[in-house]
């Protein structure tokens, strides 16, 4: 027994949700506006978790939820399930982005170069104080370049193939329908690569870099040197009905590779990618994708588990759900509990409270 | 010579591929306003489709050349049709405006019709003038990020 349907509170339940309101306040156009422009970065995150790329109503999901990032993802993943699915755009490949940002720290001298982009990884962080004291923050403007930069660069990977010191492994090609996905069917273990990738794409920051994070610290089982980082824009590439391949636009995406050695006396890697600009899950990303290979069961760089861990939806709802009434379950520990002390000795070690495991 | 976008010879125009690519990243209000302009030499309209809908955007990892969902894509879709004739137009724009993509419709629509060709595509050309130079405008300030670091 684990649930029991409950009565009453009706009152309390509806004045409940008016408090927790009445603490946001009203929510206008102007507030959506203001923090899509204010917080690109957190509507990315949230973006890339809620596998749904739209800022405004990112930004909206947002001012609604009061900035708690579980439930901005769950009304996003909800909100993703009224709309049809009109298309599958073809495949994005890392040569064809649009990228602004791509930088390698094992390697030097890469093919195109390493690109800053906008970041604040050389910057000290200091709060600005002066604002609170109505002395506004005014960004540096950027001293452009004579020359644009190319605005595609070429692939890392691709050359590191080339030159024998990553293995040239061959997938073979899949129409874009046929790709394995993870909204239409369950994630399976061993998970396909491609529900690995996904996955990571519409994982949990925080949790991603959690599991991630252990891994670098040595409870992996390979440390990773970030072999490329990208920020880009993908081209979304969809049909015309009289068969033209059109971009009906671009979408920010980041994507990470991770290297170590391998005992194949070849070059491993990793890599993760999602929706939005986010370098810290990619990175943690590709980590995990790295340590995946030949984790033990049960490590936290083993695939099943950080795919179940870091599923925000799912996690978040199954911490919450613990609030909800379990009166009835609870009662029986007390039960049992009551029973161990009023039993005889040998009777009382043998009935101590078992761990509780319910179904989700 | 076959214009693959008009369907019909000497359109004299640019190809299909640029003038969607060029439409759906178009200025708003030029676009909309220039719709409006080309409207009324279609004569009346059906309206086939006009919705929000998802797209899938898939991508190619690098490691194993996987193709893998990354998510989906908010977009606005319109599919109009001159009555009583073949002429068809179509749009999809990323988010939600479904009166953006309703605009790239009726201009491709009216490109298809042949529809006032040297407005068209001087318009065209204008727009994708000015996206060539905002990526320009933005690529400068990426390469001036470009760096160049010693070990010692």
């Amino acid at each position: 027994m684990a649930y029991v349907a409950t009565r009453g509170g009706e009152r309390a339940i509806e004045q409940s949700e008016r408090l927790y309101r009445a603490g946001l306040g009203d929510i206008d156009a102007q507030r959506v506006a203001a923090i899509r422009q204010a917080l690109p970065w957190l509507i990315d995150r949230v973006m890339g978790e809620a596998s749904l790329y739209e800022p405004d109503l990112a930004a909206l999901a947002l001012a609604q939820s009061g900035g708690d990032l579980y439930e901005t993802v769950l009304l996003l993943r909800a909100w993703r399930t009224t709309q049809p699915r009109l298309a599958i755009a073809e495949p994005v490949t890392q040569e064809s982005l649009f990228t602004v940002r791509r930088i390698s720290a094992a390697f030097k001298d890469i093919p195109g170069g390493q690109i800053l982009g906008p970041t604040l990884d050389y910057s000290h962080r200091l709060l600005a104080t002066s604002v609170l004291e109505g002395q506004p923050f005014v960004p540096m403007p950027v001293e452009p370049a004579a020359r644009p930069a190319p605005a595609h660069q070429p692939s890392l990977a691709a050359w590191q193939k080339a030159v024998g010191l990553v293995a040239d492994v061959s997938a073979t090609p899949v129409a874009p329908e046929d790709i394995p996905d993870l909204t239409r069917e369950p994630l399976l273990f061993p998970a396909k690569r491609a529900h690995t990738l996904q996955s990571l794409a519409r994982a949990d920051t925080g949790g991603v870099l959690a599991l991630g994070y252990s891994a670098m610290r040595g409870y992996g089982n390979a440390h990773p040197t970030v072999n490329e980082l990208r920020l880009a824009e993908a081209e979304l590439r969809v049909r015309h009905p009289r068969g033209t391949v059109f971009s009906a636009g671009r979408v920010k995406v980041s994507q990470a590779e991770v290297t170590n050695k391998g005992k194949s006396g070849k070059l491993e890697l990793g890599f993760c990618a999602t929706l939005g600009w986010n370098e810290v899950k990619v990175i943690a990303g590709a980590t995990l994708d790295l340590n995946a290979p030949a984790a033990p069961k049960n490590s936290p760089v083993n695939e099943e588990f950080f795919l179940y861990h870091t599923e925000p939806v799912e996690a978040s709802g199954f911490c919450i759900h613990f609030k909800l009434p379990h009166y009835v379950t609870f009662q029986s520990s007390l039960d049992a509990l009551r029973d161990a002390k009023a039993g005889t000795a040998a009777h009382a070690t043998s009935s101590t409270i078992q761990r509780q495991e319910e179904p989700a | 010579m076959i214009d693959e976008m008009t369907g019909v010879a000497n359109s004299g125009m640019p190809c299909h591929a640029h003038l969607l690519d060029t439409l759906a990243r178009a200025d708003d209000g030029a676009l909309k306003t220039f719709a409006e302009d080309v409207l009324p030499l279609l004569g009346e309209i059906e309206v086939v489709q006009s919705r929000t809908g998802l797209v899938m955007l898939p991508m190619r990892d690098t490691v194993a050349g996987t193709d893998f969902h990354l998510g989906e894509v908010l977009v606005a879709e319109a599919h109009i049709r001159v009555k009583g004739g073949e002429t068809e137009g179509y749009g999809m724009v990323i988010g939600r405006d479904l009166e953006r993509a309703m605009a790239m419709a009726v201009i491709d629509a009216a490109a298809m019709a042949g529809a006032d060709k040297e407005r068209l595509a001087h318009f065209v050309e204008a727009q994708a003038t000015r996206i060539l130079t905002a990526d320009e405008q933005r690529l400068r300030a990426v390469e001036a990020t470009r760096v160049e670091m010693e070990t010692f």
